[in-house]
């Protein structure tokens, strides 16, 4: 006998999304999932947003790796709290980890949580996480062929962040190019250039997440 | 790529509606796998052929896998073109605008299985 099903293979992470959705809606947290390869500047980033945006709203960070509590740490000493999830080997946090994860924290207390995903530019795409806005990291060094060559990545996230802009002058890499890759996979994606490192272009970033918090606790 | 945790998930599904409806084996496993829906084919079936050798859950030993592909497709929302989208996705092939809207390809679902009491 055959029985249709038409039932989508990532139902129960779906479920455990929707189910983080409502949590981070009903506290009014504004959530972030930041993904991008191994090394883009993910922590650097977050350990400057914590540093520059700290004085203003309560910020908790869930940190994913495949293995040790090194992210984690460097957010803490931010003075920040982190929470690491090691995925041992897997190669994407999923919902019902970061619901799991969310036992940690009250997130009555707690106005921006940034997920950082394991560093891979293809698996975490695919997985909703119940965040309000997913964002891609690309760093200078990468090279300008990983927008192309990752377009699900691309096509799934509304942000992209340029990072280590710093490195411009001795590498090849051609911003316009990247605007315009980036454009033709996500006509609505933005890109911001920047530097974790020299903090130029970060004020963009900072007042686009002032932004972001503004329309979650409106809502 | 994560395709051995997609199949355990795939046959969890299905042999947890297997279970409840007093079905004992399965023979067959149909999936539509959209061409950029992140999921490789490839990889698919070696994840089937490693969990039904191992002889878990209810698969017989000839279980078969059956992938249907959902090709991607988009459509220009100016001059209305449907075309097959390269790493260009949104980039309509007429206009050269990135004008294009994704239509198919991002399916991945368990269409359906056959099985026996
Ligand atoms: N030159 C330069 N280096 C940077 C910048 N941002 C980060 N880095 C360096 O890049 C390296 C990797 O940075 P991380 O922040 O650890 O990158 P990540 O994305 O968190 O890496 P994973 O968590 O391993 O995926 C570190 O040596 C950083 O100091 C930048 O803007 N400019
Ligand atoms: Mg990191
Ligand atoms: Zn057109």
């Amino acid at each position: 006998m055959k029985i249709t099903l038409r039932t989508d293979v990532l139902t129960n992470n779906n479920k455990a999304a929707e189910f983080n959705r409502e949590l981070f809606q009903n506290t009014k947290t504004l959530v972030i999932n930041l993904m991008s390869s191994p090394g883009a500047g993910k922590t650097t980033l977050l350990e400057e947003t914590v540093r520059e945006l700290s004085g203003k709203y309560r910020i908790a960070v869930i940190e994913g790796d495949l293995a040790t509590e090194r992210d984690a740490d460097r957010i803490r000493a931010m003075g920040a709290k982190a929470v690491q999830i090691n995925t041992h080997g897997g190669c994407h946090l999923d919902a019902r980890m970061v619901a799991a994860t969310l036992t940690e924290f009250d997130l009555d207390e707690i106005d921006l949580l940034f997920i950082e995903n394991v560093g891979n530019l293809v698996c975490p795409s695919g997985y909703d996480l119940g965040q309000h806005h997913k964002v891609a990291v690309l760093s200078v060094p990468e090279g300008n062929d990983k927008i192309p060559k990752y377009p699900q990545m691309f096509m799934r996230t509304e942000l992209v962040l340029l990072n280590k802009i710093d490195l411009l002058p001795y590498l090849d890499f051609s911003v316009e190019e990247a605007r315009k890759d980036l454009t033709e996979i996500n006509p609505e994606s933005i890109l911001f250039s920047l530097s974790a490192r020299t903090q130029e272009g970060m004020h963009e970033w900072f007042s686009w997440i002032e932004g972001a918090y503004l329309q979650c606790v409106q809502q | 790529m994560h395709e051995m945790s997609l199949m355990g998930d795939i046959l969890q599904l299905i042999q947890e509606d297997a279970t409840d409806k007093g079905i004992q084996q399965i023979d067959k496993v149909e999936l539509i796998v959209g061409e950029i829906s992140n999921a490789m084919p490839d990889a698919l079936r070696m994840a089937f052929d490693i969990f039904r050798d191992q002889n878990l859950h209810l698969f017989t030993e000839t279980a078969e896998l059956v992938l249907h592909i959902e090709e991607a497709k988009a459509k220009c929302v100016l001059c209305e073109l449907e075309y097959r989208p390269d790493q260009k996705i949104a980039l309509c092939p007429s206009c050269l605008v990135p004008s294009g809207k994704v239509l198919s390809g991002e399916t991945f679902q368990i269409l359906s299985y056959e099985g026996r009491n």
